[in-house]
């Protein structure tokens, strides 16, 4: 029986080579099975570069990760195959259409042929861009393109689910069929980290949720439980607010 | 992975269909290239070539060597000679006024009397040497022919034409001074039908014979089209590394590599796909651009490209410029951070690889420094190659070096991109 635990992150740092201080420093955390699980902050908290690095994008500078029991930096290619990911900025090629966008990317996690197609198919119907697949990437609304920018992530099925802010920039509409979809893929057994700044986003959308600023973890729990312990604290983004002060970020 | 490779050749194809700049690049500049250069150079060809060196002259002799150096330069294809300015015969005064103006590249005037001198001074010499007589006592000075120049004509113009002069003025000399041999030797000969005749028109002791030093089975010979269809078509398939970096660059910039590199694809991979879909670019360049030498350069009045014998050394030769210019292309959007940074990077170090590699100016008009330096052009390894199968009819073997040192090129060029890319993303 495998492990109930499918992330386990053992006193992350990271400090780039032209930085002053380090960007993740020393967090330690671990994400359930099927969890759908927020990494809050403010800008430039470490939440991207957290993601960064357990998508394998660069190496910490120390500390350990594993994902579904395997050692991130030892079984990459393994690892690789179970993630999807879903980038703050939209990652597809403008003078590509949606179709042809998600072709290559679905070729890239080893899908093809009849399979490939029908899944993009499905995904387009879903996301309301049936019609409009033909069209180049290029001459769609924001919210268009973070629809096939999670298609994109999702195509494969992958195990876990990286989404960076997946929600940014887009209206009510985008936003809430989005978030509809993310849940049904986390129905069907898909776990998901997910960074925001939509508070009440979080609040409704995450089983748990973590808290860090300047590279530091303040907290991790579910939000009802987080915001019950805190004194004060009336919901996420008050809470949120406390613990990461109200001075502006750059 | 053949289906990822698949894709990737897929989407690198659709991704330059649809950048219709970048393909004009590709495709319509090194044409309009090809057109420009090699009408603007055949036309100065023609104008030294066909018509010549315009020079006047100036005849005051009326004797033996005026009319001998006005004939053969007449017979000459370096010059187009006139005796006449604005339909006046030439004087001294009138051509120093018209080279001054530079309605003539040279002037030459022999002057009154110089078949005269000539003819005496050989008399004295033919005395002393059969008579005895000292000759210093009876020798004229010597004849002076002047050269009038046009400050702006090239020293290899006057140089040319000098040499001709003198080979003319030596002929006359040598003539003047068989026949004064002759008749002093008929003198001393009382037997006349035995005595030497003049038989000095007849000899060609010497003859010159030019051939190309070429093993092609058809004579070649190189002008314009020779030079500038496989020149441009290198430049235009090394100018492939300007639209190749930016895809590099709008990869980086537009996040794409951010996912491509979380995904289970190898690197490699994805920069092969490049690969094959800009090398096929350079063969279907190269192959546009023979077409037009072979078949739209004669209907404007310029020579055809001929091709030389070995299609396997063209086909050899095209595939390795083709790598080296992709493996230039890749390095430069990896070492670039910006689109711009790219295109500045990419278009001036392809200038300066083509102007050492011979692609403006042939290399073996360089001073030797710089002939020194063009041998590290990848550019010139594939103009000499392309040379060598045009020109000099040669095969697979005598471009085997050019190729092999483009391949080098290609595999250093994809090392640098390995490390930086590397170096790149250990942040």
């Amino acid at each position: 029986m495998s492990s109930p635990v499918i992330i386990e992150i053992e006193n992350l740092t990271k400090t780039f080579k032209h930085g002053d201080e380090p960007a993740v420093n020393g967090i330690s955390f671990s994400i359930n099975r099927n969890e759908i699980f927020g990494l809050l902050g403010p800008n430039g908290a470490g939440k991207t570069t957290t993601i960064s690095i357990l998508c394998g994008l660069f190496a910490p500078s120390s500390g350990k990760v594993f994902i579904d029991g395997k050692n991130l930096y030892k079984e990459l290619p393994l690892i690789k195959n179970i993630i999807g990911i879903v980038p703050q900025d939209i990652a597809l090629y403008p003078t590509l259409s949606a179709r042809e966008n998600l072709a290559f990317y679905g070729s890239m996690y080893g899908l093809h042929g009849k399979g490939l197609k029908e899944k993009i198919e499905i995904w387009l119907e879903k996301l309301g861009l049936k019609d409009t697949g033909k069209r180049q990437v290029s001459t769609y609304s924001g919210g268009m393109k973070r629809r096939v920018n999670l298609i994109a992530g999702v195509l494969h099925n992958p195990k876990i689910l990286f989404l960076d802010e997946p929600t940014v920039g887009v209206d009510v509409q985008s936003r809430n069929v989005i978030i509809e979809h993310l849940k049904e893929i986390n129905a069907t057994g898909t776990t998901i980290i997910y960074t925001s700044h939509h508070m009440e986003e979080a609040e409704q959308f995450c089983t748990r949720v973590s808290i860090i600023d300047h590279g530091k973890l303040l907290t991790v729990g579910a939000p009802t439980e987080l915001i019950n312990s805190y004194t004060g604290a009336t919901n996420l983004e008050s809470l949120f607010l406390n613990l990461t002060n109200r001075k502006l970020r750059d | 992975m053949l289906n990822k490779l698949l894709a990737t050749v897929k989407k690198e194809s659709l991704l330059l269909l649809r950048d219709k700049v970048g393909l004009s690049v590709l495709f319509i500049m090194p044409v309009a290239l090809i057109l420009v250069m090699t009408l603007i150079q055949d036309s100065a060809f023609k104008s030294i070539n066909e018509k010549g060196i315009p020079i006047v002259f100036v005849n005051d002799d009326n004797d033996s060597l005026g009319n001998s150096i006005k004939q053969g330069l007449m017979n000459n294809d370096l010059c187009y000679l006139s005796d006449s300015i604005d339909g006046k015969s030439a004087t001294i005064e009138l051509a120093k006024k018209a080279v001054s103006e530079g309605k003539f590249l040279l002037g030459i005037i022999i002057p009154t009397g110089a078949t005269a001198a000539i003819k005496k001074n050989v008399s004295a010499l033919v005395d002393e040497t059969l008579n005895g007589i000292d000759s210093m006592q009876i020798l004229q000075d010597s004849v002076e022919i002047t050269i009038l120049i046009d400050p702006v004509a090239k020293k290899s113009f006057l140089n040319a034409v000098t040499s001709n002069l003198r080979e003319f003025i030596s002929e006359v000399k040598t003539k003047i001074m068989f026949q004064s041999f002759s008749e002093q030797i008929a003198e001393v000969i009382p037997d006349k039908q035995n005595a030497p005749k003049n038989s000095y028109q007849k000899s060609q002791i010497i003859h010159y014979k030019e051939i190309f030093a070429s093993t092609a089975s058809q004579k070649i010979i190189p002008n314009a089209v020779q030079h500038n269809v496989p020149a441009w078509t290198i430049f235009a398939m090394f100018f492939i590394a300007i639209p190749l970096s930016n895809s590099i660059i709008k990869e980086k910039t537009e996040g794409s590599v951010f996912r491509l590199h979380t995904m289970p694809t190898p690197f490699l991979l994805l920069i092969n796909g490049k690969i094959i879909v800009y090398v096929i670019v350079c063969l279907l360049q190269f192959l546009l651009m023979l077409a037009v030498g072979k078949f739209l350069l004669p209907q404007l009045g310029l020579p055809a490209l001929v091709l030389g014998n070995s299609i396997t050394g063209i086909s050899l030769l095209t595939l390795a410029t083709g790598f080296a210019a992709t493996g230039f292309g890749v390095a430069v959007g990896t070492l670039a951070t910006t689109d711009h940074q790219a295109a500045i990077m990419g278009s001036l170090s392809i200038l300066l690889l083509s102007a050492l590699g011979g692609i403006w100016v042939p290399s073996y008009v360089m001073p030797d420094v710089m002939r020194s330096i063009s041998a590290f052009s990848p550019l010139n390894w594939s103009l000499e190659g392309f040379y060598k199968l045009f020109l000099r009819g040669g095969g697979v073997n005598d471009i085997l070096s050019d190729a092999l040192k483009l391949m080098a090129f290609f595999f250093i060029m994809m090392g640098i991109s390995y490390l930086a890319n590397r170096k790149k993303r250990n942040v």
